[in-house]
C-alpha cells in the first residue's frame, strides 16, 4: 500500500487505508473549524467528507483515501502527469470551471465535489467522445473484462452511441516489435505508453504522431519497439490498444483467476500476479511493490510462465533415456531409496541442488542430504547467468540463490560450484547423484553426457529435458506456481508466493518428494504442507527467526473442501479474481 | 331408462347399456363392429397412404396417421430451437470471432472454443476449435442470445441424431458450419479489406487551405 505516506502521522494508526475517514481526536466536534492539520498536511473536504492529507497530493489520490474513486485514464501514479484525457474533471471550490483531479494538488480548505450532476455530465461527455471513433470490437479484444472504457461506459455513460459520421479507420494490427502489437483504433491517446517508455526504461521508442482527430501512437519510422520493458505498456494501456503478442487470443481476461506470485526469471524476484485458468498459467502481471519492482517487470520474466506449462515431467520414470518407462509413484520412490542406500554417507554420493527451488523445498532437500544421505556438501545447479541491466533485470537467472546459501549454511553443508561436480564426475570420483531441480548452468546435453558414467542418478525435476532424461529414477516435481513457498531475492528479501492451482499430473513439490524419499530410507518425517516444512525447520536459520510466514504473504483464504480448481461456471469461485490480497502494509525487510 | 336416483357408476357411461332389441340380440351389433374394423383395414390396405409428415393435413381415403420416422420427419413449429449451426459468412468462413460469450453463458458448459488469428482478415480472431457437446446441451438457446455477431443459431430445424458412442455427439466446426451465409450492413469486411487503414477512407479529411 504505497499510499501510506500520505496519511498524516496523527491518524495513521486509526485509519491505515480503510473506508472510514480519519477522525483526529477533536475536543470540540461542534466547531465548524476543522482541527489544525499537522505540519505538511492540509484539510480538505471531498464530497462533504473531511480529510487531512499531505500537501501536494493530487485529488485522485486524496479521494482514494476516502474510497471515492475519481475516474481516470491518463493518470498513472508512477508516471508524470499529462492531464490529457479529461476523464478526471471534478469541481473544486477555488476554480470557476472543472479541473483535472490528476493535476490539481490539494490546498488548505479546498472543497472538492466528485458527484454533482455537472461532474457526472462531464464524465459522461468525455466517455462519449472517447468512444466516438472507437471500433467497439470488445468481442475480439483481449482487454475486454479489464478495460477502463468498458468499466466507465457502464458507470458513467451507459447509453447508445449517437448516430455519427463513419468512424475513423486506422491500423488495427500494427506489430510494433517482437512482443507488442498495437491497435490504433482502440487507443484513447492517454500517452501513458509514451511516458512510460521515456521515463521508466529511458528508451523513448513510442511517440504521438498527427494532430487532433488524426493523432495516433506509433513507433518512429524504421525503428522497432525492442525494449525489454515494452510489456509494461500493455499493462498500463487502459484500453485494448497495446497488446501482448504472446498472450494474444490465448484466453479471455475475465476467465482468469490471479494468484499472488513472484517471478522466478531472475534473482530480483519481481512481485507478480500469475493469471491462470483451469490449471493452466497464461501470463504474469507485475504486482506493485516499491521496495522491489515498483509496478513493473521485464519481458523476459513475463515469458517465464512458459516454464510452468511446457515440457513438464508428469509421471515418475525408471531407467535412462531410451530405456525409461513410467512407474508407479511408490515403486519409483522405493527404487530410488534402494539405489541410493549403499552410498549413504560415502564421498561417492553427490547432491546437486538448484536455486530454482523455494526455501521450503530447499529446507527439506538439505535435511534429506544432510541427515538421510549423509552428504557434507551441496553442488549448486541452476540456470546460467544472463544479461543484467540497471532497472530490474539481474544477471543471476535463479530466484533463490540467497535462499540456497542460507539453507546450506544452516545445515552446515558446503556449497560447491557446478564446475566441481563436472570435474569430480569426469575424474570418476562419483558413483551416485541425487538431483533436486535439474536446471544446470551448462548446456543440458553436455551436462547429461558428463554425468552419464555415474551409476545411480535420482532426479527430482520439473521438466523432461536435459538431466531428467539421463536419470535412473525421475520423480516429477511441481514448479513454484503449484505450491505455497518463498524465495529470497538477491538483496536478501524473503518473499512469499501462493499456490495457484494443484500440481499437474503426478508431480509433487520438491519438499514432498524429499520427504517421501527420506521415509523410504527409514525416516519417519511427515509433512502435510510447505508451511509445515517451514515451521519445522526454520529455527535452524537464525535469519528467519523473526519472520512470520503468514505475515509475509498472500494469505489466500481457502475454504476447506473447495480446491483452487474450477468451481464456478468460469472456473473460479465467485469473485475470486477480486479477492482482497492481504498483504501487510510494510514491505518485508531484507533479512541480511 | 335407468333409475335417475341411482348414481351412474364411473365405468358405465349413459347409453352404454343395450337399449334396443337389436342391441340386445348382440350378433347384429357384433357384425356391425367387425364391418367397421374390416372397412378401415381394407381402406388402409387398398389405398396408399398420404406421406405428408404433417399428419393433420393428410388427405385421401387412407387414414393411417403414422409418421415413418426417420424417412418422414414431422415439421417443427416456428421458433423451435433445433441443432446449433455456426453461421458462415459469404466467403465460407465462420462469422464467429471466438469471443467466448456463448461458452461463458452456457449453463451446461458444453461449448469449448480455442481462438486463433487470421493473418490477413479484417476480423483478426476466429475459432480454431469450436465444439459443442450436444449431449450436455440443454437446448436453452442462451448461446444464440449471447452471441454479439449472430454467428451461432439454432435454426436448422433438426435435432441431434442418436448415436452409439458419445464422442460422435461432440460437434466440431466441420459439422456445425453449415446453412445459408449471413451478412449485416455493419459487418467489418464491408468497410475494409485487412487491418491496415484503407487509404481513401478518411471520413474526416483535413480541409485544404485555399491558396
Ligand atoms: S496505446 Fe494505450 S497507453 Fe498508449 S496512448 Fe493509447 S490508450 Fe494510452
Ligand atoms: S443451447 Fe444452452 S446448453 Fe446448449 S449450447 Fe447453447 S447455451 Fe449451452
Ligand atoms: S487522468 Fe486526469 S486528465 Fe487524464
Amino acid at each position: 500500500m504505497p499510499d501510506q505516506p500520505n496519511v498524516p502521522p496523527s491518524s495513521a494508526a486509526s485509519a491505515p487505508s480503510g473506508p472510514v475517514a480519519p477522525k483526529p481526536e477533536s475536543p470540540a466536534p461542534a466547531a465548524p473549524q476543522p482541527p489544525k492539520a499537522p505540519a505538511g498536511f492540509v484539510n480538505v473536504e471531498i464530497d462533504g467528507r473531511p480529510l487531512q492529507v499531505k500537501a501536494g497530493t493530487n485529488l485522485i489520490e486524496a479521494a482514494n483515501q476516502l474510497d471515492i474513486r475519481i475516474p481516470f485514464y491518463c493518470y498513472h501514479k508512477k508516471l508524470t502527469i499529462a492531464a490529457n484525457c479529461r476523464m478526471c474533471l471534478v469541481k473544486v471550490s477555488n476554480a470557476p470551471k472543472l479541473v483535472p483531479g490528476c493535476q490539481t494538488p490539494v490546498t488548505e480548505g479546498l472543497k472538492v465535489t466528485t458527484n454533482s450532476p455537472e461532474v457526472m455530465d462531464s464524465h459522461r461527455a468525455v466517455e462519449e467522445l472517447l468512444l466516438y471513433n472507437h471500433p467497439v470490437d470488445c468481442a475480439i479484444c483481449d482487454q475486454a473484462g479489464e478495460c477502463k472504457l468498458q468499466d466507465y461506459y457502464m458507470q458513467y455513460d451507459h447509453r447508445p452511441q449517437r448516430p455519427a459520421q463513419p468512424k475513423l479507420l486506422r491500423h488495427k494490427r500494427k506489430e510494433l516489435g517482437p512482443t507488442i502489437v498495437l491497435d490504433q483504433e482502440r487507443c484513447v491517446l492517454c500517452t501513458r505508453c509514451v511516458r512510460f517508455m521515456k521515463e521508466i526504461p529511458g528508451e523513448p521508442q513510442l511517440g504521438v504522431f498527427g494532430r487532433g482527430n488524426h493523432e495516433y501512437i506509433d513507433i518512429f519510422p524504421g525503428q522497432e519497439l525492442t525494449s525489454r520493458y515494452a510489456g509494461n505498456t500493455v499493462d498500463i494501456c487502459p484500453v485494448g490498444a497495446l497488446l501482448s503478442r504472446d498472450f494474444r487470443f490465448k484466453a479471455r481476461a475475465f476467465y482468469l483467476s490471479q494468484a499472488v506470485s513472484v517471478c522466478a526469471g531472475c534473482s530480483r524476484g519481481c512481485n507478480t500476479f500469475l493469471d491462470h485458468y483451469d490449471q493452466v498459467s497464461y501470463r504474469y502481471r507485475p504486482r506493485e511493490n516499491d521496495a522491489v519492482n515498483s509496478a513493473w517487470m521485464c519481458d523476459d520474466g513475463r515469458l517465464t510462465y512458459h516454464r510452468l506449462v511446457e515440457k513438464r515431467a508428469l509421471a515418475p520414470m525408471l531407467g535412462r533415456v531410451g530405456a525409461g518407462k513410467p512407474a508407479a509413484f511408490a515403486e519409483a520412490v522405493a527404487t530410488a531409496a534402494k539405489r541410493l542406500e549403499p552410498f549413504r554417507g560415502k564421498a561417492e554420493l553427490a547432491v546437486l541442488v538448484s536455486p530454482q527451488l523455494s526455501v521450503e523445498d530447499l529446507l527439506a532437500v538439505a535435511q534429506l542430504a544432510k541427515e538421510a544421505l549423509g552428504a557434507s556438501a551441496l553442488y549448486e545447479g541452476g540456470l546460467a547467468d544472463g544479461v543484467e541491466d540497471a532497472l530490474l533485470l539481474r544477471a543471476d537467472k535463479n530466484p533463490n540463490r540467497q535462499g540456497l546459501r542460507l539453507v546450506a549454511k544452516a545445515f552446515g553443508l558446503e556449497l560447491r560450484p557446478f564446475q566441481e561436480l563436472v570435474d569430480a564426475a569426469e575424474a570418476g570420483k562419483l558413483k551416485a547423484l541425487y538431483v533436486a531441480g535439474a536446471e544446470v548452468p551448462i548446456d543440458e546435453h553436455m551436462a547429461a553426457a558428463v554425468l552419464e558414467p555415474i551409476e545411480v542418478i535420482v532426479t527430482q525435476a520439473v521438466h523432461l529435458d536435459g538431466l531428467a532424461g539421463g536419470s535412473d529414477v525421475l520423480l516429477p516435481a511441481s514448479p513454484h506456481a503449484e505450491d505455497d513457498g518463498s524465495f529470497v531475492n538477491f538483496e536478501g528479501r524473503l518473499q512469499r508466493f501462493e499456490r495457484a492451482y494443484a500440481p499437474w499430473g503426478e508431480s509433487r513439490p520438491h519438499w514432498a518428494l524429499a520427504t517421501e524419499l527420506a521415509r523410504a530410507l527409514g525416516f519417519t518425517w511427515r509433512r502435510a504442507s510447505a508451511r509445515a516444512v517451514w515451521d519445522e525447520l526454520r529455527d535452524r536459520i537464525p535469519e528467519f527467526a523473526q519472520v512470520d510466514w503468514s505475515d509475509l504473504g498472500p494469505n489466500a483464504i481457502r475454504r476447506p473442501g473447495i480446491g483452487l480448481a474450477p468451481a464456478a461456471a468460469d472456473a473460479r469461485p465467485p469473485g475470486y479474481r477480486e479477492r482482497p490480497v492481504q498483504l501487510k502494509a510494510r514491505p518485508p525487510e531484507p533479512i541480511q | 331408462m335407468s333409475n335417475p336416483k341411482r348414481p351412474v357408476p364411473a365405468y358405465e357411461a349413459p347409453g352404454s347399456r343395450p337399449e334396443t332389441a337389436r342391441e340386445r340380440a348382440y350378433f347384429p351389433e357384433l357384425a356391425r363392429g367387425l364391418a367397421i374394423s374390416a372397412g378401415h383395414f381394407l381402406r388402409n390396405l387398398l389405398w396408399s397412404r398420404d406421406p405428408s409428415p404433417d399428419v393433420l393435413h393428410r388427405r385421401g381415403p387412407n387414414a393411417v396417421s403414422t409418421v415413418q420416422y426417420p424417412e418422414e420427419v414431422a415439421p417443427y413449429p416456428p421458433g423451435y430451437r433445433g441443432m446449433h449451426r455456426l453461421v458462415p459468412r459469404e466467403d465460407g468462413r465462420p462469422r464467429c470471432v471466438a469471443c467466448y460469450m456463448c461458452a461463458t453463458i452456457c449453463p451446461a458448459q458444453c461449448i469449448y472454443i480455442e481462438a486463433g488469428e487470421y493473418p490477413e482478415d479484417p476480423i483478426e480472431k476466429y475459432p480454431v476449435r469450436f465444439e459443442i457437446d450436444e449431449l450436455r446441451c440443454i437446448v436453452c438457446g442462451f448461446c444464440v442470445e449471447a452471441c454479439p455477431k449472430d454467428a451461432i443459431r439454432m435454426d436448422t430445424g433438426t435435432h441431434c441424431k442418436p448415436s452409439y458412442d458419445r464422442p460422435s455427439i461432440v460437434y466440431g466446426i466441420d459439422r456445425l458450419l453449415k446453412g445459408p451465409a449471413v451478412s449485416h450492413a455493419s459487418d467489418v469486411w464491408f468497410k475494409r479489406e485487412g487491418s491496415d487503414p484503407p487509404p481513401e477512407a478518411d471520413p474526416h479529411p483535413i480541409p485544404e487551405r485555399g491558396r
